[in-house]
């Protein structure tokens, strides 16, 4: 699979494109359903923090999502406009309940750290960030 | 995501199929549905989501989940899955809900 990239705006909107996207060249790699569904649901979770909280489901904020498979390592890089959060600063666990919400949180952060092998995060010229995830698909 | 309601005699049971993708835009819809069901069923002490074409679920959908099942067992309403596809089940799974509710595979 070579390098391939999709750019989208900040809209919840536009997760099932990302989803498809995904699934799609995934597919032309390997036929591990699971491993496939799990690699989708890491990157639409970093997509969908990115369009809520760091851009604030603005859809003029144009967003960049590229894979790149070196062997068998996807590497998972998603440009975004707004300044880096950090995913690190999340509590390990997923809250069943969140006191200030009274809803379920944290269950997309969770999913990318059991998912994904290594996340960076780097701050860009202009306050913009770029997420770099890396996956092995053949551990 | 298409949500339908499977005719039951048995008032206390509700059986609901799932089909397509539950994700952030789709699980507002399915509380919703689920809310108004059980407000109009008095009586209602079960319910049975079917899941065999439920393709994907996403953090938004595990959460909604969630919340219905914590919503609904103060109502004395017990919430389960069932017919679930791998790929669902292990997003479930990854997630610990197989422990909080019975999730039965397809």
């Amino acid at each position: 699979m070579p390098k391939t990239s999709l750019q989208f705006g900040a809209t919840t909107e536009n997760l099932p494109i990302v989803r498809h996207f995904v699934q799609n060249h995934l597919r032309s790699f390997t036929s591990d359903s699971v491993q496939i569904n799990q690699v989708t649901v890491a990157i639409e979770e970093l997509c969908a923090n990115s369009i809520l909280h760091a851009n604030k489901e603005d859809p003029e904020k144009e967003l960049r999502l590229e894979l790149r498979l070196q062997g068998t390592t996807l590497h998972i890089y998603l440009y975004d406009p707004a300044p880096p959060y950090d995913l690190h600063q999340y509590p390990q666990e997923p809250k069943l309940l969140r006191a200030d919400t009274n809803r379920p949180g944290g269950f997309g952060i969770f999913l990318i750290r059991r998912i994904i092998d290594r996340i960076d995060i780097r701050k860009r010229k202009g306050g913009s960030s770029v997420y770099h995830m890396v996956k092995d698909l053949n551990p | 995501m298409q949500i339908e309601v499977i005719p039951e005699g048995d008032v206390q049971h509700l059986k609901l199929v799932l089909k397509g993708e539950l994700d952030a835009l789709t699980a507002p819809k399915l509380y919703e549905q689920l809310t108004q069901l059980v407000q109009s069923r008095p009586g209602l002490n079960r319910i049975t989501l079917h899941c065999r074409e439920l393709t994907y679920l996403s953090s938004a959908g595990a959460g909604i989940l969630l919340m219905c099942m914590d919503n609904f067992t103060p109502k004395g309403i017990s919430i389960e899955l069932a017919d679930v596809q791998p790929e669902v089940y292990n997003i479930l799974d990854l997630l610990g809900l197989t422990k909080l509710m019975p999730v039965h595979h397809a």
